[in-house]
This record gives C-alpha cells, structure tokens and sequence, in this order.
C-alpha cells in the first residue's frame, strides 16, 4: 500500500517534472532543417506585414575581456576587419587599440605608438605619441596602412599593417575652413587614397583629405526634413522672428564606410534626417538604390510615440554590394542587397546569450559578421546560418551575372523558408534571363515582384501574339470585311429608299400639276 | 400584361441610357413623370458592391496592390454600399431642412443611376488590367478617371434638377452633407457605445442575480 502511494506519488512528480521542462524549453524560430538559432529573423513582404523568417547569422563566438591576456578592456568603440582575417578593435576609455586574429587570440595591443624600427616614435615637438580617447580605426587594404582616428589628440595616426609602425600622422589641415573642428571620429579611405573624415556633430559635411592631409573640401548632401508647420511659421514670420527662430542645420553623418565598388557610405541617426544610408556619388549625392518592398530605413512600423525608429551607428558592406547596418535603438542588424531589398533583419537587446547591450560598429570577416558592443564590451562574432548562407551566395552570385549559380542558392533559401519573396524574386530573374517567362511570372507572382513581372509578361504575351498571328490576322480580316459589307449594304438600301422616296414625289408632284 | 411589363422594363432602361447620356434631361423625365424606378436604382448598388469585391481579387496583379491574403469581401460590400446609403440619408436630411424638392427615392434614383459610368469603367478596368504591362497602366488609369468624372457629372446634374437647386447651391449642399455625414456616424457610434455598456449592465446584474439564488 505505501509503496503503490509512493509510485503514484514519483509519477506525478515526473510528470510535473516533464511538463516544466516543456514549459522552460526556450522557444526559439527553427529553420525546415532543423537546427535552431539564437536570433529571431524576419523580413517585410509587399504589403509591409513582418514575415517570420529564419535570421540569417548565428552566435559563434564572443571574443572578451578574457581574450586580452592581462591587458585592460574598458570599452569596445569600433572594429574593423583585413582581408588576411585580423580584427582591429579600438578601446576608446583604455586608449588602445587591439588586433585578434580571426579565432579570437590577441596579436597586437598598443596604446603608445612605436616606429616601423621598434623604437618609440616621438612627433615633432619630441613628444611620445599616445592615443588618446581614439574612436575609428579603418584599414586601407591598397596601401597595407591603419589609419586610426585619435579622437582626443585630434589628429590621426597613420600604421604599417605589418609591423604595426608609425608612418605619419595627420593633424588639422590649415587650410580647413567652415566652424568644423578637426576632431575626427570615424575615417573610411577610398581606392585613390582620399581621406574622408566623420566629426560627429559636424553639419557642413564628412571632411575629405587629400593622402598627404590636405583639405580638399566637405563632402557628402545630408538634407534635413522639413516640417510642413515649421515652413508655414517660417514663410508668415518677420525677418527679426526669423532670426530668433532655431536654425534648420544639415543633419551629421555618424559613420562612413567603402563599398566593393569604391563609393563611400555613410549613415546617419540623427532623426532630422530624409535619408538615414547614403552610398555617394563623386558629387556628394545619394545614389542608393532603394528598390525593394520598404525604403532603407529598418523598421517601418514605430510601436509607440517614444520609438524612433532604427537608427543607424554603422554600415558594413560586401564585395558584391549587400550592406549590414546596425540600429543601436532596438539592438537589431539589418541586410539589404545593392538594390535595396530587406534580405533579413534579426539582433535584439537584453541579457541573453548572443543579445546586445548598446551595440557600437560592425564589419564583415570574409561572410561572418563582427559586431561590437561597448557596455559588454564583447566583440561578438557571427557566422551565417545554412539559410544566411544561401541567401548571401545567392546575392553574390547575381551580383556578378552567375545565373544559375543563384537559382541554386535561392531555391536552397526558400527550401528553408517558403515566405521568402527576395529569393522568389531572384528565381524569377534567372528565368527572366533566359525568356523562359511563363515561369518567370509565377516566380515574380510568389515574390511580389510587379515591375519584373510586367517585364516577364511583356515578353510572354509577345510570344503568344506571335504563336496565335494567324488566328488573328483572320479575325481581325473577318471583321473588316463585316464592317464593309454592313457598310456597303446600308449605302445601297438607302439608294434605294431614296429612288423611292424620289418616285413618290415625282407622283405626287405630276398630280399636283394635274 | 406580360406586353405591358416588357414595355414598362424597356421604357426605365431607356431613360437608364438617357441619364448618362443626357442627364439633366432623363433625369427631369425621372423626377417629374415617374420614369425611374427605385427596384433597378437598388440592383445597380449592389451590383456596384459585388464590383467592387470583384476588383479587389481580379484586376491584373500588375497594378493589383491589394492584399489579398487578407481580404474580408463581406466589408468591402458593405464600406461601398452603406458609404452610399449614407450619403443618400444625409444628403435629405440636409436638402429637406434647405428647400430641397427631392424625394429619398429621387436621390436614391440619382446617386444610383449616376453609378452607372463608373461601374462601366470598372467593368472595364477589371478585365483589360488583366493583359497589360506597367507601362500601359496609364490607360486603364485615363479611362477609370473619365469614369470617375462622368459619373461625378452625373451626380451633379441629377442633384441640381430634383431638388431644383443652381449649381453652386448644390455644391454647398453637398458639402453640408458630408458635415450631415460625420454627425450620423458620431452618433451611431454613441449609440453602439452606448447600446454596449447598457447590455453589459443586464448581463451582469443578471449574473449577480443567478448567483445569489
């Protein structure tokens, strides 16, 4: 009897026991193979409802303070990554700036600047040359050269790739001109070795230099909103309230990168702002190309009058033109390819594993993705999914008019996720290319896609008309010659209603004579 | 009998024809010698309605942006055909209170029969979107537009001759009515409100009164 109480009594233990163990299993999104990721994804259709889609990157590894070997880490302000797999991060509050190499180990850490030589350099008033509260670090990839922001010293220090030594420095032009301060923050150098300068807060503009450090002049149209209730105060206001009232400026550019093709991008979070991503012509104009189902500008739905919205601290982009932007406001990464399309958005902020606190820059690592996160101070180190990886072999494959390459990769991305009207787009271009439409349309249907899929009808209904010319032409004859027989009928009746219209006057006329 | 209904049928349809072709005209006849008739004002709604449904779903995905995957033909039928019933109310309401001489049936006449262009233009932009490109768009757009017009026209005209108003009198009596028309719909959502609270008030005293037997 005590033992069966005591059975009963295990049972329903184990029961209960199963039942929290269901319950306190994360849920998380799963792709149709089954594995299971850390970051819920999702992407907008057509009509601007989020569609849940599987995210793109995965957690992988997360390179910290326990990373450093002994050496301090207060903060992580800006990554940049080279082609040989290095991470270069710049710890603002320590004043370093650290190399990893792509497991993680640490190669390099500086923060008093030494020459090519090993000796330590020393500027011109024979000082030893230290950073000091520095913010951007970028790699010049042509010349093998770091160039690193030293934000505190306003100024910037020029290193060797290899050995980590002092090449120049650049200090304030004394040729700039506007109210701007030389304070560089973030620095981007295009492929004929002009340096464009970001100073936060700046409204004439991203500085460009010339390779020895010459100003050569502001760069880059930041246009400002305009309120419809600011311009109606403006235009019945007197010259002397005009000049009380607040000044509209041109919004900052917070953050400047080089794309695959040599354009600069820029991005910015100032809210005043029409654009918030920038891909800059020689003329400083924004020819980003914003083709997809939303504009870039992240989230298009604000959840309450205090959301803002994404805004945008930095911009990573691909050799084959698709870009990573990373909302610091909702902790979220967001992928567009070069035309513009929402390919995934995932990230989000908090305590869990993989979530980011207040996350500061991001860069690519050959298809892995490095986002820093400056509270952590993690440098977190993301690698695609099966699903991210389909979509991004995809995107490169278009980009560079791999067709059928693309096709693979598309219809292995929408194997994982049926909803996925990029992939359905791009399935649909390749049999655009090779004038197979009928497929086509039902490939831009799926996708949403209506300016290729009149491009794929024009082309369908050319070939039907020309398959179906005989039955047509017939027609079309039968009908002509219906229309001349009607005619010419209805011209010889009439003839003949008037002879005998004509007749019975004749008649009446004679016997009115009589 | 059967020759006198036959003939009744031709004589409405005919004075149908004339008032998009000749709207002050036919719709005098209308007013003033009983040419109309309410019946086929009505089928015309909510032929209109079901339209209306109809291209929603099947005008060409070319220029079809409509979200199909939620789309309540239930609510379109009625947002069309009560947004009209509305206009009707409110547009008596105002002209009896400004000398109008029109009857409810004599709108209901008007705004029906002056659907009729419209309802021909959508006919036709249903069935030609279905074979066009984006670039040809523009026509199914042009023709659509001359409806919209033509049937506006129509209105107008019908507007003027039953309640025997100048033109601008109808156009002022037409703004009153959409003013007409947001007071109807303030007040029917009071109502509902209303309605509402009261109804949760007797369930709930009836609740309190089952549960203290």
């Amino acid at each position: 009897m005590k033992k069966r109480i005591r059975n009963i009594f295990s049972g329903l233990l184990m029961l209960c026991l199963c039942f929290t163990m269901i319950l306190t299993l994360p849920m998380q999104a799963q792709a149709s193979d089954g594995s299971s990721y850390v970051y819920d994804g999702y992407t907008y259709d057509f009509h601007g409802n989020a569609k849940e889609s599987p995210a793109m990157f995965q957690l992988e590894r997360i390179i910290s303070r326990e990373n450093m070997g002994g050496v301090a880490l207060s903060s992580v302000d800006d990554v940049c990554t080279s082609d040989d797999g290095r991470i270069f991060m710049i710890d603002t509050t320590e004043s370093r700036m650290n190399v990893f190499d792509s497991d993680g180990t640490l190669l390099f850490t500086t923060r008093l600047v030494r020459a090519v030589d090993g000796t330590i350099a020393l500027d011109e008033n024979g000082n030893q040359i230290m950073l000091n509260a520095p913010e951007g670090v970028f790699i010049h990839e042509k010349e093998q050269e770091i160039y690193i922001a030293d934000t505190g010293n306003k100024r910037i220090v020029v290193l060797d790739m290899e050995t980590y030594g002092l090449l120049r420095i650049i200090t304030a032009p004394e040729e700039l001109i506007g109210v701007t301060q030389f304070v560089p923050s973030k620095i981007a150098v295009d492929l004929a070795d002009r340096i464009y300068v970001v100073v936060q807060s700046s409204y004439e503009g991203i500085l460009e230099l010339t390779r020895e450090g010459e100003f050569s002049g502001y760069y880059g149209v930041n246009t400002p909103m305009v309120s419809l209730t600011d311009y109606f105060w403006k235009s019945i206001a007197s010259d002397e309230q005009k000049a009380q009232m607040a000044k509209v400026y041109a919004p900052a550019f917070n953050n400047v990168t080089l794309d695959g093709e040599g354009f600069i991008m820029a991005v910015t979070y100032d809210s005043s702002a029409a654009d918030m991503v920038f891909r800059l012509n020689s003329k400083g104009e924004n020819v980003l190309r914003q083709e997809g189902n939303t504009m870039v500008r992240g989230d298009i739905w604000t959840m309450s009058s205090s959301d803002t919205g994404s805004q945008f601290v930095d911009i990573a982009v691909t050799d084959f033109g698709t870009y990573a932007l990373l909302d610091r406001a909702k902790g979220r990464i967001f992928l567009y390819n070069f035309d513009g399309e929402l390919l995934n958005a995932f990230g989000s902020l908090g305590n869990l594993k993989g979530e980011f606190k207040s996350p500061t820059s991001i860069a690519w690592l050959g298809d892995k993705l490095i986002i820093s996160d400056d509270t952590l101070n993690y440098i977190y180190i993301l690698t695609p999914t099966a699903f991210g990886r389909a979509v991004l072999e995809g995107n490169e494959s278009y980009y560079f008019g791999d067709w059928d390459e693309a096709l693979v990769s598309f219809e292995e991305a929408l194997t994982l996720n049926a909803n996925y009207e990029a992939a359905y787009s791009g399935i649909g271009k390749n049999y655009l290319m090779k004038e197979d439409y009928e497929t086509a349309m039902y490939y831009f249907k799926m996708g949403n896609n209506r300016k290729f899929y009149s491009k794929a009808y024009n082309g369908y209904r050319g070939e039907w008309l020309e398959r179906h010319f005989l039955i047509i032409m017939v027609l079309f004859i039968a009908l002509v010659a219906a229309v001349i027989y009607s005619e010419i009928r209805y011209h010889k009746q009439s003839k003949i209603k008037a002879k005998a219209a004509m007749k019975l006057m004749n008649s009446r006329r004679g016997r009115a004579a009589e | 009998m059967k020759e006198r209904v036959w003939s009744t049928v031709k004589e409405k349809l005919f004075y149908l024809k004339s008032s998009v072709f000749h709207p002050f005209d036919a719709f005098y006849e209308i007013r003033f010698r009983g040419k109309g008739s309410i019946f086929l004002a009505v089928f015309i709604l909510i032929f209109f309605g079901i339209l209306q449904c109809v291209s929603y779903q099947y005008t060409g995905f070319v220029i079809n942006t409509n979200d199909l995957s939620s789309m309540n033909s239930i609510s379109i039928f009625l947002t069309w055909v009560l947004g009209f019933v509305l206009f009707i109310v409110s547009n008596w309401s105002v002209t009896t209170l400004l000398n109008g001489k029109g009857s409810m049936g004599d709108i209901l006449k008007v705004v029906c029969y002056s659907l009729v262009p419209l309802t021909c233009t959508l006919i036709f932009q249903v069935f030609v979107s279905n074979f066009i490109i984006l670039e040809e768009a523009m026509i199914v757009y042009v023709v659509t537009g001359i409806g919209v017009v033509w049937s506006l026209f129509m209105l107008l005209a019908g507007l003027c001759v039953i309640h025997e108003y100048g033109f601008g009198k109808t156009l002022a009596s037409i703004f009153l009515t959409f003013v007409a028309a947001a007071i109807i719909m303030f007040l029917g959502i009071l109502f509902f409100t209303l309605i509402e609270q009261m109804v949760v008030f007797v369930i709930s005293v009836g609740q309190e009164f089952i549960r203290r037997l």
